[in-house]
């Protein structure tokens, strides 16, 4: 179908065309904690780095390895960790809320406690095996 | 002025108007086909149908059932070959809308669900879920874009018709845009503007529903046919009018008085039958026109509730249960929570009956074509002559899709043999009327739009209401004297060229009094009671065949009033019978099968 | 009682950016944005703004009230304060007041090809199951207000985004089990300015007054479009 209106394809003369300002995240809470999430990335870089760093020392053999040991036991370096861990458990949350949405396989409530159910296995299972138990 | 050339103009982009744009493109993929609307299609009313749309679908029903339901429903005064060729091809039109992409609910073997609906013996009522105009409205406007003779001119206003010694030249447009005037030259013209319900105070409609195709046949000299037939549908919600489908009662819902009491059973529609057990053509499945005037005859006898200063009646569909009405009523939930604050699934809905459609049209033939030649008009603009004086719910969505192919292919078959009006021939008319518009313009203006479509809508809701009596049509008549002479004198104060709606606004109220005027002297003419026309005068208050078996037509004078005559009825083979619901009507003429 | 509703005016003939005017309006518990605008009108005839409905299903009155993308006649004034603000919906082009260029939004919606594609010559209905009706159901209830493409900040920031009710669209049609224009659509989801031009804010569904859930569409769509490449690889 074709459309007739004058000026269709480029905006009328006088009409307004508004400017998305820079800081348009900041205007309501919804954006926020959308911006949020997004952040979480930036904890979980810190967090690889350390372990590409773990295995990085390990290779070069054992007073490295003890080094890097010390190195992640020092306060500030734990609590980035555990920012890490809340920022990857938050992330996780809203993942697993829209997943069902994207794919509706089976009522939504019942998929997010899958998803919780299957992540607390895979992760015990990994501490099991890491931690020589298995 | 810009002037543009196309084959065929279609006014009006709801259902009819794309159905008929959609037809001719496909008759004919050459002809270049307009398609001018006041708002974008998908806003068009056609949107606001919930119930559903009528064809004979099940083995145990047949063509002469519909036939019958739909002229015993119109109090015999449908013209039994439209009625018989709108039957025969409402299913086929159906299935095309179905082959288009519209989701119709399904049986659960993936065949055609059908429910029940007022005045049909059977259920045959098509459904999608309860906003099967908004779906029919959505795959019509989708489909439409699949072809690409089709033009869209979005937001353009007509103003005029464009003739020429009795033949359509086109049409003289406002751009709503710019607020330029545009001339358009057509070899065919089809006019799918929609009914006139808000010259009515309590109705249904959205606010565009203003008459506007009507006058501007009207004005022509195209006679309108049938224009005291006003439906009222039985459930609207208070004060807002908004509509509460007569699904609703299809599903079994149930309409009680201030005191619990099922009242249709005083009025010729019981038998009581059980709640959540509808039967059809009996209670809550009787006609619209029956409904509203047990409303009516209720509220005299002081049986009426008050809902914030409205009367009211309660419809009741508790029994339904909440799975079924979030599956097969979820917009009613909907609207009831927001507009009225009640949940239809643990307390009954406040409604009372208000203004829905206008039987009556421009008159056309079975071919959809009016007495200018080239002019087609079709869908609630349209008196085709289905509906006669009382409309069965779901006939009219049908119509839209029977008749908006007949339109189509109508058109498209005349615009191969005709050729353009020259410019010069319409030049005096866009002038004059380039002329008037710019005249309406001051600075300031003592009366408003408002106040005289307040006062117009008020009186037509005193005067041409359920029930009528002379003294109260003499009184509006005069009122609508009153403001149209006050219209004359109206200003529009804002002189701004893009999106003038106080502009447009003005016009339509020029096109509401007009349309008034027409549905007054019709109603005050008909001195007998038949369908939705009830007159309460001495003497009038039975129908009258030996008078009245005939169609009004109200047709356009010197001085802009209407002069009322008369056309005969065509019968084809269902001689005028008594009209029964309920008990009495198992065995009469009528509504049997 | 009297509200304050304060309006972003602008009238592209004198003004250079929409400006706030203040007026009083008359509420009660039932008094929607939409009677609120109906009632300025009265004051002021030239405001300018859609509507028609005024029950929720024709799409036309579509405001920022508080700067949240609403549907005038379903936002009722007794959930706000004594004050609020209506402005014409973000991210289009403001033609005059509370009315907006709607044009890229129907151009969007009509480059998905949102009708049903088929050989089938058939003249009888198809069969489909009330389970492959609710596959695509939720999705076909768009009312095409534009809310969702007011609440996108990628659509905002990038008007050519096919934005959230073109792509619901696209994919109310390719999850009907009656089409079979998946093809020809997924070019166009497919595209930079289709699916992955979304970050799923979520915020579309969010202010969606149908419960479409338009970002679970387009996630859908990406979905879709990740199978449509993987595809694509193990083609000659």
């Amino acid at each position: 179908m074709n459309l007739k209106k004058p000026g269709s394809s480029k905006p009328e003369p006088g009409s307004y065309q508004p400017v998305m300002p820079r800081n348009w995240w900041l205007q309501h809470r919804y954006f926020q904690i959308y911006m949020l999430r997004e952040a979480t990335v930036l904890p979980l870089l810190f967090f690889i780095g350390c372990l590409l760093y773990g295995l990085y020392c390990l290779s070069l053999g054992e007073t490295q390895w003890q080094h890097w040991l010390a190195f992640m036991a020092q306060p500030w370096v734990v609590l980035l960790n555990l920012l890490a861990f809340s920022a990857s458990l938050f992330h996780a949350k809203t993942f697993f809320e829209l997943f069902p949405r994207v794919m509706p396989l089976a009522p939504p409530g019942l998929m997010i406690a899958g998803q919780w159910l299957a992540t607390l296995l895979v992760a015990t299972g990994l501490v099991l095996l890491l931690g020589g138990w298995l | 002025m810009q002037q543009l050339q196309q084959d065929i103009i279609v006014v009006g982009g709801g259902g009819a108007g794309l159905r008929a744009a959609i037809a001719a493109a496909e008759t004919s993929p050459t002809l270049q086909v307009a398609l001018l609307s006041k708002v974008y299609p998908m806003r068009s009313h056609t949107v606001a149908a919930e119930g559903g749309a009528a064809a004979v679908t099940l083995e145990q029903d047949s063509l002469a059932a519909h036939f019958q339901d739909t002229v015993s429903g119109s109090d015999w005064l449908a013209e039994q070959d439209v009625v018989e060729y709108f039957v025969k091809h409402a299913y086929q039109e159906l299935v095309q809308l179905e082959r288009w992409g519209c989701p119709w609910s399904r049986k659960a073997d993936g065949s055609i669900q059908v429910r029940r609906f007022g005045g049909m013996k059977t259920e045959r009522t098509w459904f999608a879920a309860d906003k099967t105009g908004f779906h029919i409205l959505h795959t019509l406007f989708q489909t439409s874009l699949k072809y690409p003779t089709i033009t869209r001119f979005d937001e353009y206003f007509v103003i005029d018709l464009l003739v020429v010694e009795q033949q359509i030249a086109g049409v003289l447009a406002i751009c709503f845009s710019t607020g330029e005037l545009v001339q358009i030259l057509g070899k065919a013209v089809i006019l799918a503007t929609g009914g006139a319900g808000r010259v009515f105070h309590y109705n249904t409609n959205g606010g565009i529903v203003t008459g506007d195709g009507m006058a501007l046949a009207y004005r022509h000299g195209v006679a309108l046919r049938d224009m005291e037939f006003v439906q009222y549908h039985p459930t609207g919600l208070p004060g807002s009018g908004i509509l509460i489908t007569e699904a609703c009662r299809g599903e079994g819902g149930i309409l009680l008085n201030k005191d619990g009491y099922r009242y249709l059973q005083d009025y010729g529609l019981g038998p009581e039958t059980p709640a959540g057990q509808p039967k059809n053509k009996y209670m809550e499945l009787g006609p619209r026109d029956k409904l509203s005037q047990a409303f009516w005859q209720q509220q005299q006898r002081g049986l009426t509730a008050d809902y914030h200063g409205h009367a009211v009646v309660y419809l009741d569909l508790r029994h339904l249960g909440e799975a079924h009405l979030a599956s097969r009523l979820p917009f009613i939930c909907e609207l009831a929570k927001s507009y009225v604050n009640i949940d239809p699934a643990t307390a009954p809905i406040p409604i009372r009956p208000a203004v829905h459609y206008t039987m009556g049209g421009i008159l056309t033939d079975i071919n959809c074509q009016t007495s200018i030649s080239g002019l087609f008009a079709v869908g609630e603009c349209a008196s085709v002559g289905l509906h006669g004086a009382n409309r069965l719910g779901s006939n009219s969505l049908s119509e839209l899709l029977v008749f908006g192919k007949v339109a189509g292919e109508q058109a498209a078959a005349r615009v191969q043999k005709m050729s353009l009006a020259p410019v010069s021939a319409v030049a005096a008319q866009c002038q004059h009327q380039q002329t008037y518009i710019s005249s309406l313009f001051a600075d300031s203006c003592d009366d408003t739009v408002h106040a005289i479509r307040t006062e117009l809508t008020l009186a037509m809701e005193q005067g041409c209401g359920i029930y009528r009596d002379n003294a109260g049509l003499q009184t509006c008549l005069s009122t609508l004297q009153a403001l149209k002479i006050r219209y004359q004198q109206l200003k529009v104060t804002d002189n701004s060229k893009a999106y003038n709606s106080a502009l447009l606004q003005h016009l339509e109220l020029g096109f509401g009094l007009d349309v008034a005027d027409t549905i007054c002297r019709s109603a005050l003419a008909r001195t007998e009671s038949r369908g939705a026309h009830q007159r309460l005068d001495e003497g009038m208050t039975q129908r009258n065949d030996s008078d009245f078996l005939k169609h009004s037509l109200a047709i356009c004078q010197p001085d802009g009033t209407a002069a009322i005559s008369w056309q005969s009825v065509t019968i084809t083979s269902l001689p005028p019978a008594e009209r029964h619901y309920g008990a009495k009507g198992s065995g009469s003429a009528g509504s049997s099968v | 009682m009297s509200k304050t509703i304060n309006i972003a005016r602008y009238n592209p003939q004198t003004d250079s950016r929409p400006q706030l005017q203040a007026f009083q309006v008359e509420s009660d518990n039932s008094t929607s944005v939409l009677d609120a605008l109906l009632q300025v009108q009265q004051q002021d005839p030239s405001l300018g703004f859609r509507w028609s409905c005024r029950m929720a299903i024709c799409g036309s009155c579509g405001v920022m009230v508080n700067g949240i993308p609403k549907l005038g006649c379903k936002t009722f004034l007794r959930d706000y304060p004594d004050e609020l603000t209506v402005s014409a919906l973000a991210h289009f082009n403001v033609e005059k007041d509370l009315i907006v260029d709607m044009q890229p939004f129907l151009t969007h919606l009509a480059a998905v090809k949102p009708y049903l594609i088929n050989d089938d010559q058939s003249s009888q209905p198809h069969r489909q199951t009330p389970a492959q009706l609710a596959k695509y159901q939720q999705f076909a209830n768009c009312i095409n207000c534009g809310l969702c493409y007011s609440a996108c900040p990628q659509f905002g920031l990038n008007p050519e985004f096919l934005g959230p009710a073109a792509i619901t669209l696209a994919q109310r049609y390719n999850l009907d089990s009656r089409d079979a224009g998946k093809t020809a659509r997924m070019p166009e989801l497919n595209s930079k300015n289709g699916v992955w031009g979304c970050t799923f804010v979520g915020f579309c569904s969010e202010v969606c007054p149908k419960k479409v859930d338009p970002a679970a569409a387009v996630n859908q769509g990406k979905v879709a479009s990740a199978g449509d490449f993987i595809i694509s690889m193990f083609k000659p």
